[in-house]
């Protein structure tokens, strides 16, 4: 994949932390501390396996609680780059619980969700203060998969609405 | 342009980020209802679903009726659609899960405070 491609799908984010750089890289390669931010909303990591060196591989699993019992996301990777406070590279796969990369269609995804993406974060330390640029690329790009996400997304609630209603 | 379009990107997850109002919307999703019907799931008052109802106008999610009785809700899911692309709804899990990190931060140093 050439850098173009990658970067057309892409996610940035850049943000500033008051943290000299070395708080912030540990934040992402020292397991008890990703664990604190790294669940989507309603999410924990129970699980964030991490073998921080070129080569090395990763397994993140994020939990929710649902009425139906919890759900389980799981996710490996192998890191890229890794340049201590200044630079991490590493793909992102959907996973099973031993690390086996699994199609993003066994999460429900629909099949225009690319089987890997890739994760870039930059560090640049300035007065104590770091600037993070995160990239997040390989994403589809068209609204057209995605919206069909919103649609199912809005198709279950609307049974879960009609349940609530008639359970009254 | 981009800043029209990011303030009602804003205003869209915004209005998204209630289970009430995701729960109108769903309620919405299979046809149009009364405000009095939308309230009747919940343990609400009128005014506070009408509440609701007013964010999800803002953001464009709803269209409230004229017609001066009933003035029946129905959905408009065009702001749905802008918001829907992948790269859109990552950049929203990316920016909650930097917004926690500063929180860790904030709790490192704290601790690092304490030591002190």
């Amino acid at each position: 994949m050439s850098e173009n491609t990658l970067s057309k799908d892409a996610v940035v984010v850049e943000r500033t932390f008051d943290a000299p750089a070395g708080v912030i890289w540990q934040l992402w390669t020292q397991p008890e501390l990703f664990k604190t931010w790294y669940g989507p909303e309603g999410f924990s990591v129970p699980v964030a396996e991490m073998d921080v060196r070129v080569g090395g591989r990763h397994l993140f699993c994020m939990e929710r609680q649902t009425p139906n019992g919890s759900m389980k996301m799981w996710s490996t990777g192998e890191y890229l780059e890794v340049i201590p406070n200044k630079r991490l590279v590493y793909t992102d796969s959907m996973a099973d619980e031993n690390g086996n990369v699994v199609s993003p269609t066994a999460y429900g995804m629909n099949d225009d969700y690319p089987a890997t993406t890739e994760v870039t974060v930059v560090f640049e330390e300035q007065d104590g203060r770091t600037r993070m640029v995160m990239t997040h690329a390989g994403l589809p790009n068209g609204g057209q998969g995605a919206g069909s996400g919103w649609e199912q997304a809005f198709a279950k609630m609307a049974a879960q609405v009609e349940t609530l209603t008639k359970g009254k | 342009m981009i800043r029209s379009d990011e303030l009602r990107l804003d205003l869209t997850f915004a209005a998204l980020a209630n289970a009430t109002r995701r729960a109108i919307l769903a309620r919405l999703a299979v046809g149009e209802a009364t405000v009095n019907e939308l309230a009747e799931p919940f343990n609400m008052s009128l005014p506070a679903i009408s509440k609701h109802i007013k964010v999800l106008e803002r953001a464009g999610l709803v269209i409230q009726g004229q017609k001066a009785q009933y003035r029946p809700c129905r959905l408009d899911a065009a702001p749905l659609q802008e918001i829907a692309s992948w790269t859109d709804q990552y950049r929203a899990i990316w920016e909650a899960r930097f917004d926690r990190m500063e929180n860790t931060i904030n709790q490192l140093k704290n601790k690092e405070q304490d030591h002190e």
